[in-house]
């Protein structure tokens, strides 16, 4: 049976929209992961997709038939629904909760017959699980959990079946376990969709891919061309790597922020004398994080103070805070162009102030000023920006000239200073930037 | 039961006949020793020969009147009264356990039977007694939950939890018309019976109340036996529900109407009886499992048994009448004890 959806949307309440124009095909033994974020909507399209919730537009259809002309029952001997480990109310057994995927075979007064309990029987044992049948459900791990789910879901005999994030509570093994049933399943025609975040798993078992981010289709496609470097970097707003095998995807890890050192920039093998070796050909963005206080500028000084020492031309802004009796009570701007400073920002210490206000009271002479050293400053060797904040990223306020720059791409080696939390964002815009642990005092390793 | 259960487990399927039996004959035999006990004496040649007088009059003739007046008028009519509503009790409380995901409610928790006792306090309070007491309980009974259910529907999201919130809150509000109501009565005559009803009884049962009585209960506990391994799919939750093809909302609706039916004709008969509908499922659970399939009938056998039970101590182990409500807790909860002790733990 062949599931499509067409340029679905859908919204909780009006104007939060979740989904935005998603299309997706799946073909009849085909299996489809579906990759994103927390929160970016994979949920809610497995919801739509099992005819839980009906998109505001667009529609789902099962071999060209809209799921909506069909009734709970009519859909459900279709379409199976197979959702996270759960933990019911009542602790049935195994073979009672398998039993229940015959629900939608029989009318509403209808009760499981004997052909009920031997194709529950049947379904059991596909899945490998008959010897649990007696067990209570409420009582087995979680991986048989999954499968007991699982052999539901053949016992309703659809030929679709939907799964939540079937493997996240699961250890390697039942991991595998499932998944290898689930490849079984599907080369006798079965077709699965399948939440995931795990890609190693959706490199090892996924016919296609779907990567979602905030509700819109990144990609879609085969596991190789979906599950590359710059993709996962932009979905997940990680640094990734994908090792490959005689050529072949195999696995994708995550990278640690780099534990670089200024002072690497005297030594020719560095890292970052690569990337300045490189400046010219394309844009090099390296970002600076940490938490805060970790000594992100003090990185950036010790840089900046390195570069004109190598004879390279500096431009850009540096926001040092202005200390008193240990405390941070102002911060100054700093136009590393021409050497000229300002305060841009103090912080408000009237009594009146509430919870809800800012801590910092910005100039906003200041702030344009800061801006037009940035947009007027030449492409020199390096430019740097400290920082950008939820101000940029999120109100379109702030050092709004430095987003524009880097979107741009107008510069030859950009050092840019960001705070931890708005990481995953910064590497959704720019997937190809470095990252950085800012902290100068406690590198772990390299 | 099951045709594979019958090759795992030989000897399961022996012990499942044995306590089908048993949950049958239990509210059978307590049935008849309700017709022997009591102040005044009756044998069971007595009884049995009264029993079966209506249809041959010569059986009767040397039985003295008052014992068959004893028994047709009074004992059995009050033991019937008991069967139907402890029957009632066990299954609603069943369901609402299932709709509800959820082993600590019964039928009360959507406010029934205290709009139930603020009816027949209002009553009580207007006509002293009559046939108003029993008709202001059923259908302030009927009120609450219709207030609680679309009060509920007032909140898009959570159902189930603005649901149960709202039982609540309809239920403390006539708690709370109750006491004014009770502040209010004489304290020489309206307040006792007031007081005396909401503790529950089956002393003025006669043959007229049992008729709407036996209507509603029968119908309902047949519907409920109908839909009951629906229920085992209810209780997933809404979502799981739909997905295995089962509409939850309708499914639902039906057994709340029918509940509240059922617990207001028991509660306009026999006053407030707590705790039955919410322990009884336990012991249900604790002999039979969680299968609706087999609980639902355990449930309203064991709890026809046990109001039974209660009803016939109530009657005769002190001169005066003990209430029901008092007495189901101190039978009962020693008895979920012990049944606790020695079986599974967990629902």
């Amino acid at each position: 049976m062949r599931l499509e959806a067409q340029h679905l949307n859908f919204a909780y309440l009006p104007g939060q929209t979740v989904l935005h124009d998603v299309s997706l095909t799946v073909e009849p033994g085909e299996t489809l992961f579906i990759l994103g974020r927390n929160g970016s909507g994979k949920s809610t399209l497995v919801s739509c997709l099992a005819g839980l919730i009906h998109p505001d537009s667009g529609g789902v259809t099962l071999d060209g038939e809209d799921i909506q002309s069909l009734s709970a029952a009519e859909r459900a001997r279709k379409v199976g629904l197979i959702p996270q480990t759960h933990t019911p109310a009542f602790g049935y057994t195994v073979r009672e909760m398998v039993l229940m995927g015959r629900a939608p075979h029989l009318g509403w007064l209808g009760a499981p017959s004997r052909e009920d309990h031997a194709i529950v029987d049947d379904a059991l044992a596909q899945v490998g699980i008959f010897e649990l049948a007696d067990r209570p459900y409420t009582e087995i791990s979680g991986g048989e959990g999954q499968l007991v789910l699982i052999a539901r879901g053949l016992a309703q005999q659809c030929q679709v079946l939907l799964m939540d994030e079937p493997t996240a509570h699961l250890d390697l093994s039942n991991r595998h376990r499932v998944l290898e049933i689930v490849n079984q399943l599907s080369e006798r025609g079965l077709s699965f969709v399948i939440c995931s975040h795990s890609p190693n798993n959706a490199l090892a078992y996924a016919d296609r891919v779907l990567l979602l981010t905030g509700g819109w289709v990144t990609a879609q496609g085969g596991p190789e061309n979906t599950l590359t470097e710059s993709l996962l970097s932009s979905v997940y707003g990680i640094r990734t790597e994908v090792i490959l095998d005689g050529g072949r995807p195999v696995a994708v890890v995550t990278q640690r922020p780099i534990a670089l050192l200024p002072e690497s920039l005297s030594d020719p093998d560095s890292l970052l004398s690569e990337v300045f070796g490189q400046r010219g050909e394309t844009p090099q963005l390296i970002l600076v994080t940490g938490l805060s206080g970790v000594g992100k500028t003090t990185w950036c000084s010790r840089l900046i103070e390195l570069a004109r020492t190598a004879g390279m031309t500096v431009n850009g802004v540096l926001s040092p805070g202005n200390f008193q009796e240990e405390r941070k009570v102002g911060i100054d701007v700093l136009n590393l162009g021409t050497g000229e400073g300002r305060q841009l920002a103090r912080l408000r210490i009237d009594q009146a102030v509430q919870v809800s206000t800012p801590r910092w009271e910005f100039d906003p002479e200041a702030l344009d000023w800061a801006n037009a050293a940035l947009a007027e400053a030449a492409v020199g060797d390096l430019l740097v920006i400290d920082e950008l904040g939820p101000l940029e990223f999120f109100q379109g306020k702030g050092l709004t000239a430095g987003l524009a720059r880097l979107d741009a791409g107008d510069y030859k080696v950009a050092c840019v200073v960001i705070r931890s939390a708005l990481l995953p964002n910064a590497l959704q815009r720019w997937p190809h930037a470095i990252v950085v642990n800012g902290s100068a005092k406690n590198f772990k390793g390299g | 039961m099951t045709s594979s259960a019958s090759l795992t487990e030989p000897e399961s399927n022996l012990k499942r006949i044995l306590t089908g039996f048993a949950l049958f004959a239990l509210p059978a035999g307590l049935f008849i020793a309700a017709l022997l006990l009591g102040r005044y004496p009756i044998t069971p040649r007595e009884v049995g020969r009264t029993l079966l007088s209506p249809l041959f009059h010569a059986l009767a003739a040397d039985i003295p009147d008052v014992a068959r007046q004893l028994i047709l008028r009074i004992r059995l009519p009050r033991a019937l009264a008991a069967l139907l509503i402890g029957a009632s009790f066990g299954g609603t409380g069943t369901a609402f356990q299932a709709i509800f995901k959820n082993p600590l409610v019964d039928s009360n928790i959507l406010g029934v039977t205290s709009g139930a006792g603020f009816g027949a306090a209002l009553a009580l309070l207007l006509f002293r007694s009559g046939w108003e007491v029993q008709a202001f309980a059923f259908g302030f009974g009927l009120l609450a939950v219709a207030l609680a259910f679309f009060g509920s529907r007032l909140y898009k999201s959570t159902p189930l939890l603005m649901l149960t919130l709202m039982g609540i809150l309809i239920g403390s509000l006539f708690g709370s018309l109750t006491a004014l109501l009770k502040y209010l009565a004489d304290p020489l005559d309206t307040l006792p019976a007031i007081t005396f009803w909401l503790l529950g009884s089956l002393t003025s049962v006669t043959w007229a109340d049992l008729g709407a009585l036996a209507v509603i209960s029968v119908f309902g506990l047949v519907f409920l036996f109908l839909v009951r391994w629906r229920m085992n799919v209810l209780s997933l939750g809404d979502a799981e529900a739909k997905a295995l093809g089962v509409d939850p909302a309708r499914m639902k609706l039906w057994i709340i109407i029918c509940a509240t039916l059922m617990t207001s004709a028991a509660v306009s008969v026999s006053g407030v009886i707590g705790w039955v509908g919410l322990v009884i499922p336990h012991a249900g659970r604790l002999l039979v499992g969680p299968d609706h399939r087999r609980l639902l009938p355990a449930s309203v056998g064991l709890g026809a048994a046990f109001l039974l039970l209660i009803d016939t101590l109530a009657r005769t182990v002190l001169p005066g009448e003990l209430p029901l409500g008092v007495l189901t807790g101190l039978v009962g909860v020693p008895i979920l004890i012990l049944l606790l002790r020695r079986g599974r733990t967990g629902w």
